[in-house]
């Protein structure tokens, strides 16, 4: 199958550090991959540098064929690729259905549809799309005044507005409480599996990880440490090293229920 | 207060507001047919002047949140631009366009020397972009004095004389009236609401597909041509220009205050803001004439503390806060995440 998403050797600098250095990743259709790494490993500068917001100093990111390496995150955006952030970015002056309307696709958004209100299609795809993520009562409310857990929730949204045909989710759990995040898995799992949207999901709850994704990418200090299912990460003694590092180690010897209730990385 | 608000934005509260601004619209057609002086639509068509600026400010400003120290440098360059085709002298072209083109001609130039000139400052944000204006405000003024043979220079230049107060009090009501209409509808359509989210993080704007640079760019542009239209129309009536009070910071800190008076990021805001500045200075000038900058200083000190929404922002929800102009540097602080309960 080809890829939907497919970097080759992909190299980030600040300066003297190399923050990711030479990672390929691929994400089929409809596939869901995760992505997990010690604190500092590369993560979100990865992610920066598929979603076109750091430029690249080596490699190469194509997505549905088309190569978008040198192009600017509204136009990534526009090809279906949307993406949720670390530290929220939501609109928060304006009402949580305000946000939604605001993110529907912008490809095709001529001169005239900007001059124009959002149509009645699009709010009524908004208004759909709260209710599935349990924001219905909201809609009004101006997003500000939402919950961390709430937020996260309608970051999603907004990323599932436009249609995308991959998400890239950082850390759609921080911050969450534990029964918000079985409601953000099926969530999440019913979009991937009504719509085949694939996701590639930033996260230090390993469990999140383990019961949502096919296969999952580690990285460690830049590089791709490892990618497999999620049994043979668990299993792996160099990913249990460098992520669980000697806690892991303990753990494992502990009749082996490595992750067993969503342990976050660090100390 | 609380009570007021909301019969202010409810159905009855919004009939009254209708028939408010109908009354004054009414009053301001009226006026000059009942028998006002010529000094009286001078100071109103002055009034008019200043609260376009502040709409026109308040489009990159309380919209898009590119907050502009400089925005009176697109109305020097309209008065200058018109100044220089309608003016006869020697040291001009001396070429002696009329005035419709000659005040059309010097907007467009401020609308394309604004895009051309946003396109690089606006790569700033928060307090970088706001002195990158600054800058290019006192930059372009001293080209202005320095280019002598095209300007006059520091003597300024001198334009044909044509005082029908009443034409241009008509004219400038039709443009504010046009210009507040515009505003309102451009806050409802696509456009206006992702300059709002521009405004509100400008990254995610663009990551969920809006090309940030191009709109902003192209408001700020407008901005820049409608502020140079009212400046030619200025030059015209004032029938002189010279560097210092074509280009005045002046305007950009009135156009600031109205703004942050009224609503920074309100429709009308800027409008009812700039008309109560501008009758408040003159109240303050008449009693207390030392001390009335100082008054006025202090009064927006207590605008920023106290009514930080300002006085339209009160009662509409769109509006922003003054203490977060410059809300770049809050988003980190804002967004922790919060804490993680133990499972």
């Amino acid at each position: 199958m080809t890829a939907l998403l497919e970097a080759v050797g992909v190299v980030k600098r600040f300066g003297g550090l190399t923050a990711v250095d030479g990672v390929d990743i691929e994400v089929a259709p409809g596939e869901m991959v995760g992505l997990i790494g010690p604190n500092g490993s590369g993560k979100t500068t990865l992610f920066d540098c598929l979603s076109g917001i750091q430029s690249i100093d080596g490699g190469s990111v194509s997505f549905d064929g088309v190569d978008i390496t040198r192009r600017r995150p509204h136009q990534v955006a526009r090809l279906g690729m949307a993406r949720t952030f670390q530290l929220i970015r939501i609109y928060r002056d304006l009402t949580v259905l305000e946000n939604m309307e605001l993110s529907t696709q912008w490809a095709g958004v001529g001169l005239r549809d900007l001059f124009r209100r959002a149509d009645a299609a699009t709010r009524r795809k908004g208004e759909d799309l709260l209710e599935f993520l349990m924001l219905g009562p909201m809609r009004d409310e101006p997003a500000g005044t939402l919950s961390g857990g709430q937020r996260r929730l309608l970051e999603i949204g907004m990323a599932l507005m436009s249609d995308p045909r991959l998400v890239l989710l950082d850390e759609a759990t921080a911050g969450v409480n534990p029964s918000l995040v079985e409601d953000i898995k099926d969530r999440l799992r019913a979009v991937n599996s009504g719509k085949g949207v694939a996701f590639l999901l930033v996260e230090h709850n390993v469990q999140f990880v383990a019961d949502l994704c096919e296969r999952v990418v580690v990285l460690d200090a830049g590089s791709k440490l490892a990618d497999g299912t999620p049994g043979q990460i668990m299993d792996d003694p160099a990913v249990i090293e460098a992520y669980f590092g000697a806690a892991g180690r303990a753990r494992q010897t502990n009749a082996g229920d490595a992750g067993g209730n969503g342990t976050g990385a660090g100390p | 207060m609380r009570a007021l608000t909301q019969w202010l934005a409810g159905g009855r509260g919004l009939a009254a507001t209708r028939v408010a601004v109908a009354a004054v619209l009414a009053w301001l057609i009226v006026l000059p047919l009942v028998g006002a002086t010529d000094s009286t639509m001078f100071t109103m068509t002055l009034m008019f002047t200043s609260v376009a600026v502040a709409i026109n400010w308040n489009l990159t400003g309380g919209f898009t949140g590119y907050v502009d120290f400089g925005h009176a440098v697109w109305f020097g360059l309209g008065a200058y631009v018109t100044a220089i085709l309608m003016s006869l002298q020697a040291n001009s072209l001396g070429i002696g366009w009329p005035p419709v083109p000659a005040i059309v001609v010097g907007a467009v130039v401020a609308g394309a020397l604004a895009g051309l000139i946003g396109r690089a400052t606006m790569r700033l944000r928060g307090p970088y972009f706001s002195i990158a204006m600054l800058g290019t405000f006192v930059a372009v003024r001293e080209i202005v004095r320095t280019w002598g043979g095209l300007t006059g220079g520091g003597v300024g230049l001198t334009l044909p004389p044509y005082l029908n107060r009443q034409l241009f009090y008509y004219v400038e009501l039709v443009l504010v009236v046009g210009l507040v209409a515009l505003t309102w509808w451009l806050r409802r359509t696509r456009f206006g609401a992702a300059l709002v989210a521009i405004r509100e993080d400008e990254l995610g704007a663009q990551m969920r597909g809006i090309s940030t640079t191009r709109l902003k760019v192209a408001v700020f542009s407008f901005a820049g041509a409608s502020t140079g239209l009212f400046g030619g129309l200025w030059a015209y009536q004032n029938t002189f220009v010279d560097p210092d009070i074509a280009f005045t910071e002046v305007r950009t800190i009135d156009a600031i205050m109205g703004t942050l008076l009224g609503g920074l990021g309100t429709v009308a805001g800027p409008v009812v803001g700039s008309v109560v500045l501008y009758w408040l200075r003159e109240v303050l000038w008449a009693n207390l004439l030392d001390y009335h900058l100082v008054a006025q200083g202090v009064l927006l000190i207590m605008v920023v503390l106290l009514m930080p929404r300002g006085i339209v922002g009160a009662f509409d929800r769109r509006g922003v806060s003054a203490r977060r102009l410059w809300r770049f540097r809050r988003r980190q602080a804002d967004d922790q995440p919060e804490k993680v309960t133990a499972p």
